[in-house]
C-alpha cells in the first residue's frame, strides 16, 4: 500500500523533528553586528504587491510607516499628528480645502528633488488606483507652488492628517504602477536593496535622508512561519523575532521576550437584527458586562494583553465610557429582567426562543479560536448556549450578518469607528454587522466636518457614548505583540501597535542601537 | 497458510475493535468538543491518557472521536465509490462500444489527476466542510475498481452461459442481476474494504491541509495539523498518539481487506486485489 508507506515516512520526519526540538539550542554567537539588524516577520507581512502605497504598502488594513517613502505627516507616540515632509498645514473654515507646505531640500534616492508636484501626483494617483483605502473624499490635489500642495475635498474630512500619515510619496517622473512595487524609489529613511520574494527584504539607510541619520544602517527582514521563527531564535539566526503567547513560556539564552502594548483588538459583533438572541439589547448588554475579560486574557493569551472595551482603546479619540466591570450577577439579572428564564437544562428561553448562539471565527487563527471557545464557556455560565465554528473569510463576512464573528481591528485613525458603526452608503445598516443609529451617524458626520482635529475627538467620543447604550459589538482583548529580542539590542520606544503583527515594530528601526 | 478458522477469528476481532472505536467516538463527541482553558497543555496522565491540547481539550476523547469520524466517513465514501465503480464498470462492459469509450475515457481522466488535488478541488467546489470531504473522496476513488469490474465483466460476457442467456432473450438488466452480480460482488466487497484506508488517509490529508473539516471538529487531520505548531515547544503527545492511532486503524483495515481477499470469504484463492 503506497499510502501506508507515505505515512511511515511522515512518522520518520515527525521523529526527526521531535529530536531536533528536544536538542539544546545553539548559543547565540556574538559576531560583529555593527549597525545591522535581522528582523523576522510572518509570511503574511510580506507586501504581496510590493512597496507601492497604492496597493497596500503602509496603508490599508495594516498601517505602518512606509520607511522607503516619506509621508506628509506622521503619528506621534501618543497618536496625535506630527510632521514629516509637511512644515505647515491649514484647513479652510468649510473643511473643503487643505493647504500643506512641504519642506525644502528633500531628494528622492535617484537624486531628483521632491516637489509639491510629486505630492499632488501621488495623491491623485492613489485616489484613482488605491486598492486598499477609500479616497472618495478627495476631489483633487494640486501643486500651487514648488513647496505648496492644495487638496480640494469633495466632503469635509477632519481626519485627513491621519490619511496623510500613511500615504508614501512617490516620484512622478519614475512611477510605473507595474514596476514600482518591486523597484520603489522614495525619499524615506531607507532604500530597498534586495527583495527575494517569499524570503527576505533588505533595506539600507538612505545616505541623502533629510532628517536625522538612521543609526541602524542595514535592516534585513525575514519572513517565516511561527514555528520556524522560533527555531531561528533558538539557533540565534535573527535579532528581533515575532512570536505568540504559545511560545511565551519558553526561555531562550541570549534573548528576552518583549511585549508591546497594542490596539490590536479582538471582539465579536452581536447583530442587532437577524439573530433571534442578539437582537435583544438586554442580551447584548448582559454579554458585555457578564464576561470576564481578564480571565480570557490569562487563559488564551497567557496574560499578554489588556482588556478591550472599544475598537480604539488608548487613542486620542477614545472614550472610556464602555469600561465596565465584570459583573456576571448583574448580567444574569439583566437577562432575567428581559424575560430570558433558565430552562430545565440551564439554557435560558424566552417566548419559545432558546438562548443559543454560534460564534464564528477564522479557521486557522488559534488566538481567535481560543477566544471563541473561552467566550462560549463564559456565556454558558450566563445561561446562553454557545457553539463555535471555524469559517473561511470567503463566507465569514456573510455569516457575520446574522452570527457573531471574532474580528480583529485597531488602526491609527478614527475612520475605523466610522467603518464599523456608521451606516454604509446606499444601505440601511453598517457594513460588517447590522446596526444603525441615526444619532451615531450624525455625531460621526459632524466629527468629519469639524475644522479642528481636537474638537473632532470630542465628537468621536460622544458617538462612542451613544454606541455604548446599544452594544452592537462586544470587545474582548487587545493582543500584546510579542517579540524575542536579542540581548544588547535597544529597540526604540514603540507607539501603541495597530492591528497586524508585522511592520509596526520597525516603524522606528532607524533609532535602534546595539549596546 | 492460516486456516480458515483463524482467519475468521482475526476478522471478527478486527471488526469488533473497529466497531468499538466507532461507537466510542460517537458517544464521546460532546466531551471531545469541550474546552477548558484552565487545564491546557497537560502531558499524558491517568486523567488524560493522551494529554490535553492548547484549549484544554481531552486528546484521548478527541482522538477516539476523530478515528470514529474517519471510519464513518471512510465507510460512507468507500460504499459510494464502490457503488459508482460497480455501476460504471458494468455499464462500460455491457452497454456497447460507445458507452465503453466514454466511460473508459472518464475513468482515465479521473485517474490521471492526482487524488489529493482532485479531492481538494471537489471539496472546495462543494463548500468544504463534512459534505465537501465526503464528495471529494467518494468521487475520486472509484476508477481503479471500475476498471477492474469492467475487465471482469468483459470476461464474463464471453462465458457460454452468458451468451446462451443473451440468445434466449434475457434482458440485459436481468442478465446482469442473475449472471454477473454474483460473480462480481466478492470483488466489489474486497475493493470496498481496501478502499477504506485510502479514504481515511485522504480524508485526514485534506483536513490536515485545511480544505476539509472546520478546526474545532475532532478529526484526525485537524488534530495532526494543530499538533505541528506544538512540536517546537516540545508537546510531543499531541502528534504522537493521534498519529499512531491513525496508523493502527489504517493497518487494521488493510489487514481486514487482506483477510477477506485471500480467504473463502472472497471469491477464492488468487482473486486479484484492487489496489492503486
Amino acid at each position: 500500500m503506497f499510502h501506508v508507506k507515505q505515512r511511515g515516512l511522515f512518522f520518520v520526519v515527525l521523529i526527526v523533528l521531535l529530536l531536533t526540538a528536544c536538542g539544546r539550542s545553539v548559543g547565540p554567537e556574538r559576531s560583529e553586528r555593527g549597525n545591522q539588524v535581522v528582523v523576522v516577520m510572518a509570511p503574511t507581512s510580506e507586501p504581496a504587491a510590493g512597496f507601492d502605497p497604492a496597493f497596500g504598502w503602509g496603508a490599508g488594513e495594516h498601517v505602518h510607516e512606509p520607511l522607503i517613502q516619506s509621508t506628509l505627516t506622521v503619528t506621534n507616540p501618543d497618536l496625535t499628528i506630527g510632521y514629516d515632509l509637511a512644515e505647515r498645514m491649514e484647513v479652510s473654515a468649510d473643511g473643503l480645502t487643505w493647504t500643506v507646505t512641504i519642506r525644502d531640500g528633500v531628494k528622492f534616492t535617484d537624486g531628483t528633488p521632491l516637489t509639491a508636484r510629486d505630492v499632488a501626483f501621488t495623491y491623485n494617483m492613489v485616489r484613482d488606483s488605491s486598492s486598499v483605502n477609500d479616497f472618495t473624499m478627495l476631489d483633487r490635489a494640486e501643486a500651487t507652488a514648488s513647496d505648496t500642495v492644495v487638496f480640494h475635498m469633495n466632503t469635509p474630512f477632519s481626519i485627513w492628517p491621519y490619511t496623510m500619515a500613511i500615504v508614501g510619496i512617490v516620484p512622478e517622473h519614475a512611477y510605473d504602477a507595474g514596476t514600482y512595487g518591486s523597484e520603489p524609489i522614495g525619499s524615506g529613511r531607507y532604500r530597498l536593496v534586495q527583495w527575494d520574494r517569499g524570503q527576505q527584504v533588505i533595506l539600507e539607510a538612505n545616505p541623502d535622508y533629510y532628517g536625522e541619520k538612521p543609526l541602524m544602517e542595514r535592516v534585513t527582514i525575514l519572513f517565516m512561519e511561527e514555528d520556524a521563527a522560533f527555531l531561528a531564535v533558538r539557533t540565534g539566526a535573527a535579532d528581533v523575532v515575532y512570536t505568540s503567547a504559545v511560545y511565551a513560556g519558553q526561555a531562550v539564552e541570549g534573548y528576552g521576550l518583549v511585549s508591546y502594548a497594542s490596539v490590536d483588538n479582538r471582539g465579536v459583533n452581536l447583530p442587532v437584527r437577524g439573530n433571534p438572541l442578539t437582537c435583544d439589547a438586554a442580551v447584548r448588554r448582559a454579554v458585555n458586562i457578564g464576561i470576564d475579560r481578564q480571565a480570557m486574557l490569562d487563559r488564551v493569551l497567557n496574560g499578554y494583553g489588556t482588556p478591550a472595551y472599544s475598537v480604539c482603546d488608548g487613542m486620542p479619540w477614545y472614550s472610556g465610557v464602555n469600561e465596565v466591570a465584570c459583573d456576571p450577577e448583574g448580567a444574569k439579572a439583566l437577562l432575567d429582567g428581559a424575560g430570558w428564564r433558565a430552562g430545565a437544562d440551564g439554557v435560558r428561553v424566552k417566548d419559545g426562543v432558546r438562548a443559543e448562539l454560534t460564534i464564528h471565527y477564522a479557521a486557522g487563527d488559534s488566538v481567535r479560536q481560543g477566544l471563541a471557545a473561552e467566550l462560549a464557556n463564559q456565556l454558558s455560565g450566563l445561561g446562553i448556549q454557545a457553539d463555535i465554528k471555524g469559517v473561511g473569510w470567503d463566507t465569514a463576512y456573510d455569516d457575520a450578518l446574522t452570527n457573531p464573528l471574532v474580528w480583529g481591528w485597531g488602526a491609527h485613525t478614527p475612520m475605523e469607528l466610522y467603518n464599523i458603526y456608521h451606516t454604509a452608503p446606499g444601505s440601511d445598516s453598517a457594513l460588517y454587522s447590522p446596526y444603525r443609529d441615526p444619532d451615531v451617524d450624525r455625531l460621526m458626520d459632524a466629527a468629519l466636518r469639524c475644522s479642528d482635529l481636537e474638537e473632532s475627538y470630542a465628537l468621536w467620543q460622544q458617538a462612542q457614548e451613544k454606541i455604548a447604550e446599544d452594544v452592537p459589538w462586544v470587545w474582548l482583548v487587545n493582543v500584546d505583540h510579542l517579540y524575542w529580542v536579542r540581548d544588547g539590542l535597544r529597540v526604540a520606544e514603540q507607539k501603541l501597535h495597530p492591528h497586524g503583527h508585522g511592520w509596526s515594530i520597525v516603524n522606528n528601526v532607524d533609532r535602534w542601537t546595539w549596546q | 497458510m492460516k486456516s480458515r478458522n483463524s482467519r475468521l477469528v482475526l476478522l471478527i476481532l478486527t471488526c469488533a475493535l473497529l466497531a468499538a472505536i466507532t461507537v466510542a467516538g460517537v458517544l464521546l463527541e460532546e466531551k471531545a468538543l469541550e474546552t477548558d482553558l484552565s487545564r491546557c497543555n497537560e502531558a499524558p496522565s491517568a486523567a488524560f491518557l493522551f494529554g490535553t491540547d492548547w484549549l484544554g481539550r481531552d486528546m484521548f476523547c478527541r482522538t477516539l472521536c476523530g478515528l470514529s469520524l474517519s471510519i464513518r466517513t471512510g465507510a460512507l465514501t468507500a460504499a459510494v465509490s464502490a457503488s459508482v465503480a460497480f455501476v460504471l464498470g458494468t455499464a462500460a462492459a455491457i452497454l456497447g462500444r460507445g458507452v465503453d469509450a466514454v466511460l473508459s475515457w472518464l475513468t482515465d481522466l479521473v485517474m490521471g489527476i492526482p487524488h489529493i488535488l482532485l479531492i481538494v478541488l471537489i471539496s472546495l467546489a462543494c463548500g468544504r466542510g463534512f459534505w465537501g470531504v465526503i464528495l471529494g473522496v467518494s468521487l475520486s476513488h472509484w476508477p481503479s475498481l471500475a476498471r477492474l469490474v469492467r475487465g471482469e465483466v468483459l470476461q464474463l460476457r464471453q462465458a457460454p452461459y452468458f451468451r446462451v442467456a443473451e440468445k434466449l432473450g434475457v434482458s440485459r438488466l436481468e442478465a446482469v442481476r442473475r449472471h454477473i452480480l454474483p460473480h462480481i460482488l466478492p470483488q466489489v466487497w474486497t475493493g470496498l474494504l481496501l478502499q477504506f484506508p485510502h479514504a481515511i488517509l485522504h480524508e485526514a490529508s485534506v483536513t490536515f491541509l485545511g480544505f476539509g473539516l472546520s478546526p474545532e471538529q475532532p478529526a484526525i487531520g485537524v488534530i495532526l495539523s494543530e499538533s505541528m505548531r506544538s512540536l517546537t515547544t516540545g508537546r510531543w503527545w499531541l502528534a504522537l498518539f493521534p498519529g499512531l492511532a491513525l496508523a493502527v486503524v489504517v493497518l487494521l483495515f488493510s489487514a481486514l481487506g487482506g483477510v477477506v481477499s485471500v480467504s473463502g470469504l472472497g471469491r477464492g484463492e488468487g482473486s486479484p486485489a484492487p489496489v492503486s
